[in-house]
């Protein structure tokens, strides 16, 4: 009978749907939350509309900064003043970055399990998270502000001893990722432990590290234009001096300067970076070719 | 004689010319240094000279004065509510702009090339742009500071997104193209399934940044413990600012391991 009544059946019955409880009490805990965080942020969501109405208001503004004559007075001064600014904040983040590199070269050998004792080891990475959890803001307001004073090289180096903990980690993770190989010749050729770590470590992780050092820069230059408003300099300072007296067509002109060099810079970054990770390729034959005719 | 007998060792080979690009390369990379460090003033000099200056603050730092954290408190709930508000909102839109920033959800590319664009430019801003800019909108306060870390976010969200649809299975893909599936159903059933274990990791490492970001924040006036650290070291009571620095430290390494333990059972 049983037989029958499946041979009778044509169509293979569909499969059940899996339960989507789970999904659903995560979706009703997340609405649940973000709910009560609109409520507690205390924001003021009754001067949401003011948004569209001023926002189209300013940007008018601004734009009318921007497309104004830049040899004209004041927009030619508005000019200098934000190009000014924002290579002291590219001048700033480049030495942060100098200085975050240099310092976590030893930090990052340090931490590396396979280079150094484990207690070392451990101790580098307690100080290396400790650095990466407070944002560098925090450092220039501690430990710069009070030594230094407030301008550009109190940024600079709180954008270096930020950097310490990223770039620290992340050379101490490629230097762990490396091919044993070489270490082991080299160790059995009999060379001493600087020539080890300067030949076989250093040389395999050296792409990798440069190209972290570029990616820390980029990421410095946003961090630096942060710095500006507690006055270390920069575009930072000038941003927020325009807006306390909201000089609206000024700051399009800032902002303009800023998105412009900021995508510059990020564009040629990144091709240097791909050039250091990918290796030379089609360039390298090219400047060889020279080289010979020459 | 017997010199003779031996065969003499191998000429060592001669080590390679460094090459001009490195030469170029280093130079630059020299110039650059020196000419920033001009710009900038750079010097080490107050390290030695005011140190004494220093040390009274760190001192002052060194005795954080921990009855002041019970003010605090209310500041971090504003703070980790803006960024639960802030990343919710700002991970959903950001998701939409990924799907029209790759190619593979993205089939005209005008707008692909648009959206890219317009993502870059999202994305060259930092933070403390947009809080100035809807601090003149909406005045001070945790409304300025939510509709800034939504627009920051929404750029981060999408070009990590994006970079997670590009990397996807093409089966499913062929699949639903073979079953005439327009452009909606296609990214619905055939992309989102394999993307939301990591869109889910990159909406809870947005969350963490909005915590690390919120010093930021409150300093230009959107609200949270930022505004708290400002008034305090405005007023010089370091102890204070010394406090809320120690509590910030426990409370980011507290999200960061429940965000790692959540990522985990994602990923």
């Amino acid at each position: 009978m049983s037989a029958a009544s499946t041979a009778s059946e044509t169509r293979t019955v569909r499969p059940e749907e899996p339960g989507k409880a789970r999904a659903t009490i995560g979706a009703i805990v997340l609405v649940a939350l973000v709910l009560a965080g609109g409520y507690l942020s205390n924001a003021d969501w009754g001067k949401l509309p003011d948004m569209f109405t001023e926002g189209g208001k300013y940007f008018v503004l601004m734009l009318k900064g921007v497309v104004q004559n830049p040899f004209s007075e004041p927009y030619s001064e508005y000019w200098t003043t934000a190009l000014g600014g924002m290579l002291e904040s590219i001048s700033m983040a480049w030495i942060g970055t100098m200085i975050g590199a240099v310092l976590s070269i030893p930090m990052g050998f340090l931490a590396a399990r396979n280079v150094s004792h484990p207690v070392v080891v451990q101790v580098t990475r307690v100080i290396l998270n400790a650095i990466r959890t407070l944002p560098e803001l925090v450092f220039a307001i501690i430990l710069l502000l009070p030594i230094f004073g407030f301008g550009p090289n109190a940024g600079a180096l709180a954008l270096g001893v930020g950097a310490v903990g990223t770039l620290g980690k992340l050379t101490a993770e490629a230097l762990e990722g490396i091919d044993p190989g070489p270490v082991e010749a080299a160790r059995a050729a009999g060379a001493p432990g600087s020539a080890i770590l300067r030949w076989t470590y250093w040389s395999q992780v050296l792409p990798e590290v440069l190209a972290f050092w570029l990616y820390r820069f980029e990421i410095n230059i946003r961090a630096s234009a942060i710095l500006g408003i507690i006055g270390a300099g920069g575009i930072g300072s000038v941003l927020s001096q325009a807006f306390r007296y909201r000089e609206w067509d000024f700051i399009g002109i800032l902002l303009c300067v800023i998105i412009v060099v900021t995508v510059l810079v990020d564009a040629v970054s990144g091709a240097v970076r791909h050039r250091i990770i990918a290796g030379s390729g089609v360039s390298e034959a090219k400047v060889e070719q020279d080289g010979a005719t020459l | 004689m017997t010199v003779a007998a031996t065969p003499a060792a191998p000429a060592r080979p001669r080590k390679p010319r460094p090459s001009r690009v490195l030469i170029l390369g280093l130079a630059a990379v020299a110039a650059i240094t020196v000419w920033a460090g001009w710009e900038i003033d750079f010097t080490l000099g107050p390290l030695f000279e005011n140190f004494s200056n220093g040390w009274v603050v760190v001192e002052q730092f060194l005795h954080p004065n921990w009855s002041y954290l019970g003010n605090a408190w209310t500041a971090w709930l504003e703070t980790i509510s803006i960024a639960i508000v802030a990343s919710f909102f700002g991970v959903a839109v950001g998701l939409v702009f990924a799907y029209m920033a790759s190619r593979v959800t993205n089939r005209s590319t005008p707008l692909y090339r648009a959206t890219k664009w317009f993502l870059a430019v999202l994305r060259s801003l930092p933070d403390v742009a947009y809080v100035l800019i809807f601090v003149a909108l909406v005045g001070v306060g945790s409304l300025a500071g939510i509709l800034a870390l939504f627009i920051f976010n929404i750029g981060i969200a999408a070009k990590l997104t994006a970079e997670t649809i590009d990397a996807v299975d093409q089966g499913p893909l062929e699949a639903a193209d073979a079953s005439g599936a327009g452009t909606f159903a296609r990214a619905r059933w055939a992309v989102q399934p394999q993307i939301l274990p990591n869109f889910l990791s990159y909406a809870l490492y947005i969350f963490e940044l909005n915590i690390r970001s919120s010093v930021v924040i409150g300093y230009a006036g959107g609200g949270g413990i930022g505004q708290l650290i400002q008034v305090q070291f405005a007023r010089f009571n370091f102890e204070n600012v010394s406090a809320i620095v120690i509590s910030m430290f426990v409370v980011v390494l507290l999200i960061d391991q429940l965000s790692q333990h959540l990522r985990r059972r994602l990923v």
